[in-house]
């Protein structure tokens, strides 16, 4: 393990090197105009935007709309997707009345189906939460179901040996037994909630980090475009780095 | 059985190696017809753009050796990018995204006119309310909300200046995105107090009674407004000027051809092929004349009302932002 | 069928029922168990109908669905809509296979070659958070919006899954393996066609098919923003037309078509990975 450590800080080393190497060489390439600055521009001016926006606080309102919007559709996908998972994993009835259902919704590109909603729903915050739950829940109601059906049988026998109730069978043998494949389709839900989350941003043409994107593309405002475009990729990072953290303390048995 | 797996493996990275180059080659490349010099041209799918279509039908650019090749993008918002990238040479699109363009350093001009407003008879558009809303003027509009299809674009612009020019604080209105095909269910549902529908949305919104048109923004904030052109970038302009000339020679005999054929069974006919919308329904609109040069100053003056609305930062000198040919 | 209590995962047995018809169409349901689901879905096939036919959804926008599958079948006789599927479908196809051939080859490359890892993987980690839709903007100033455009950006988004997992993969290979190709004095590039790509296959055919979800998705969306062409641009295109039956039967023919590809997904995974064996 001693040896790993300088490994680490020459991999770290190196890593950051060359990411200073690619933005110096994108510098002068807006600097010497080998691109053109108006749509390419230098990313200390990208830079200076973003400070602007980051320091006036004008910031606050779109990731505000994103994360909301995200994180209630992502939460009620998440929800849904183990419910009807586990009931489809365990109850037959269930799993044949729902199968068809599952199956001819969940390939439609999910991007298809806004105009249809914006009609039931109205253009507003409930028709992006839907677009985000529609975009996550298949990917985690598949991953439940799975899991639940991958589960040992031995383990299901002992419970039944126990005479466990059937609601402490599920709670205490069947999720935890499926968490990790529950995780693995949250994974997935997630970047696609995120993708969906910002298209639906673009198309409900709101607030959000999506809407500002287009809007500052609409009006050439390259700068605060790629300003904003950086703010949403650390929202995107935060996202995936807080969800590995949620999955090591829920399911420390997996390692890593 | 493991040399068999292995030459599966090679083949297969072997087809995925060739397919991956094939996909490279195969990514656009412009081929020139032999003969025309192509143009490719952005259009928007509405009544606007039908004088371009009716000169490609009469063969007018052909005979002047252009090929007109049109991409459409729905609602136009990405016609000027589409310009700026060089998948364009020319572009349809609204006055104030060309403003835009131009205050954010992005050499844009004006080819050759296209859309305008000089008579309230034909300025269909309008500011459309729920009949039993109650609501007349901007000043009734405080407190509610606006459907349009674009904020901080045209349609947005003169839906605030109309607000202010009927007594209304166009501060105090909320701007709803809403796509110009949903702006009636948008209405219906109560999503929106008002929307500025445009054509042809806005004839088979106010047949049905429970619909009201209470205002035309365009023609009562700026009566002859210069909606729409042609634009192209100064590059182009200055490494083909003759293409230009040719390509406005041969607009212009279609905007006359459009103007006397306005109404007729032949030029609804144009319109359903690129629109994809059923003739009875076109039967509906009233079709504007078009006009035959861009017009500087209405140009000026939807520039002053960007600034007072705050889309511009100050004021653009639109003069040298207009072609020669264009005038 | 000896599982059929296995089904019943926590031992809730086939209840018996009574000889009503009721109970017998119940039974027969459980016997066949997608029947109800098949009856779900005609139920709420009907209720579209009848929510349009009825007038219970006032819009021009709800169309009945009889209509729809009408627009289907003229859509598929006048032949629009498989050229247009064909259009998506091809820029699908080429933005899959690029996304995916530079992403496997670059995680082979990445997982064998510790230098290029330090000095790529920081580079691929800081683009890789930026969702799709989210590149469309900027890039259509570069790429324009022809099919360049629209391939690069679903190359991009299938470039991340694959790429991610056969680097995954190559780090999960046993040492032995390796260590036993260096014995045998096997030569680097060998080793990494004869060992280190099998060994990694499995992993590589899961990132595959994360990205042939996410491929007809992207394809769309950027269809969708940047319009002109496919399927995705169709759609905005009949609903500015007004002709949402028109749209809906896209929609639909989307549907079954990412059905389909998935099958032949894992009809090709299974054909060319047999040991993967399921």
């Amino acid at each position: 393990m001693r040896k790993l450590l300088p490994e680490s800080w020459v991999a770290r080393g190196v890593g950051l090197a060359s990411l200073i190497t690619v933005l110096l060489l994108w510098e002068m390439a807006a600097r010497y105009r080998l691109v053109n600055p108006v749509l390419v521009p230098a990313p200390s001016m990208i830079f200076d935007t973003l400070v602007a926006i980051l320091t006036s606080g004008e910031f606050l309102a779109p990731l505000a709309h994103t994360v909301l919007l995200f994180l209630a559709g992502y939460g009620i996908a998440c929800l849904l997707g183990i419910t009807l998972g586990m009931w489809m994993g365990c109850s037959r009835a269930a799993y044949g009345l729902l199968e068809p259902l599952v199956e001819l919704l969940r390939p439609i590109p999910k991007s298809a189906l806004v105009p249809a909603l914006f009609l039931f729903l109205g253009i507003g915050k409930a028709t992006m939460v839907t677009v985000v739950v529609f975009a996550a829940v298949f990917p985690v109601l598949i991953n439940t179901f799975q899991g639940v059906r991958g589960i040992d049988p031995v383990l299901l026998d002992t419970a039944r040996t126990f005479q466990c109730s059937r609601w402490r069978t599920v709670m205490q043998v069947i999720l935890p037994a499926s968490l990790p494949s529950i995780f693995a389709g949250m994974k997935v839900g997630l970047s696609l909630g995120v993708v969906l989350v910002v298209l639906a941003e673009m198309l409900a043409g709101e607030n959000g980090l999506g809407f500002v994107i287009l809007d500052s593309q609409r009006a050439f405002q390259v700068r605060e475009m790629y300003a904003w475009v950086v703010i949403l990729a650390a929202l995107g990072a935060s996202l995936s780095l807080a969800f590995d953290k949620i999955e090591q303390r829920a399911v420390p048995w997996r390692g890593n | 059985m493991n040399s068999q797996r292995r030459t599966w493996i090679k083949r297969g990275l072997a087809a995925l190696g060739a397919a991956a180059f094939a996909t490279a080659l195969a990514l656009p490349q412009q081929t020139m017809a032999a003969d025309l010099q192509k143009v490719r041209v952005s259009i928007i799918p509405i009544n606007d753009v039908t004088p371009l279509f009716a000169a490609m039908k009469q063969g007018y650019f052909a005979e002047e050796g252009l090929e007109i090749d049109t991409t459409p993008s729905a609602g136009g918002a990405t016609g000027i990018p589409g310009l700026i990238a060089g998948s364009f040479d020319i572009v349809y699109g609204n006055v104030v995204s060309m403003l835009l363009a131009a205050q954010q350093g992005i050499d844009i001009r004006v080819a050759a006119p296209g859309t305008k407003i000089d008579t309230p008879e034909f300025d269909m558009s309008a500011m459309v309310v729920r009949a039993d809303s109650g609501i007349k003027t901007g000043r009734d509009l405080e407190g509610k909300s606006v459907g349009v299809n674009t904020r901080n674009n045209v349609i947005w612009l003169y839906a605030r200046a109309w607000i202010k020019a009927t007594g209304g604080d166009p501060d105090r209105v909320t701007y709803r995105e809403v796509p110009h095909p949903q702006m009636e269910d948008a209405l219906r549902q109560k999503q929106v107090d008002a929307g500025y529908m445009v054509i042809p949305y806005v004839a088979i919104a106010t047949q049905k009674p429970e619909f009201q048109a209470i205002a035309h923004p365009y023609s009562k904030v700026q009566l002859g407004v210069d909606v729409g052109q042609y634009l192209t970038t100064a590059k182009f302009l200055s490494d083909k000027p003759e293409t230009v000339t040719k390509f406005v020679r041969a607009l212009r005999r279609g905007i006359e051809w459009y103007n006397a054929n306005r109404g007729t069974d032949d030029l609804l006919k144009i319109v359903s092929g690129f629109t994809r919308l059923d003739v009875e329904v076109l039967r509906k609109v009233k079709m504007s004349p078009a006009p035959l040069k861009v017009d500087p100053p209405q140009i000026e003056t939807t520039m002053k009302l960007m600034i007072e609305h705050r889309l511009l930062r100050g004021p653009i000198d639109v003069k040298p932002l207009i072609a020669a040919q264009a005038l | 069928m000896s599982n059929a209590a296995n089904d019943s995962l926590t031992g809730n047995a086939l209840r018996p029922h009574a000889a009503t018809a009721w109970g017998r169409l119940a039974a027969r349901m459980q016997a066949t168990p997608r029947l109800s689901g098949f009856v779900l879905v005609a139920a709420l096939l009907c209720l579209w109908e009848a929510s349009a036919r009825l007038g219970w959804v006032n819009s021009q926008n709800w169309p009945p669905v009889s209509l729809v599958l009408v627009a289907v079948a003229q859509g598929i006789a006048s032949g629009e809509l498989a050229s247009l599927l064909l259009s998506t479908l091809r820029r699908m196809a080429s933005g899959y296979v690029l996304g995916c051939g530079i992403g496997v080859a670059l995680g082979l490359l990445l997982g064998t070659n510790r230098w290029l890892r330090y000095v790529l993987k920081p580079i691929i980690e800081v683009i890789r958070p930026i969702p799709a839709p989210a590149i469309v903007p900027p890039l259509i100033l570069f790429l324009g919006v022809d099919d360049a455009l629209k391939i690069f950006v679903v190359s991009l988004a299938c470039f991340f899954p694959a790429f991610l997992n056969t680097l995954a993969g190559v780090e999960t290979i046993d040492d032995v393996l390796l260590q036993t190709a260096r014995t045998f004095r096997v030569g680097a590039r060998r080793t990494l066609f004869q060992v280190v790509f099998p060994a990694t296959l499995p992993m590589i055919a899961a990132g595959l098919r994360v990205a042939t979800g996410i491929a007809l998705v992207v394809t769309v969306i950027s269809e969708m923003i940047a319009g002109s062409s496919g399927i995705g641009y169709y759609i905005i295109q009949m609903q500015y037309a007004m002709k949402p039956e028109a749209m809906y039967a896209a929609v639909l023919l989307l549907a079954v078509t990412g059905y389909l590809v998935n099958r032949v997904f894992l009809v090709v995974e299974q054909r060319f990975i047999p040991w993967l064996g399921k």
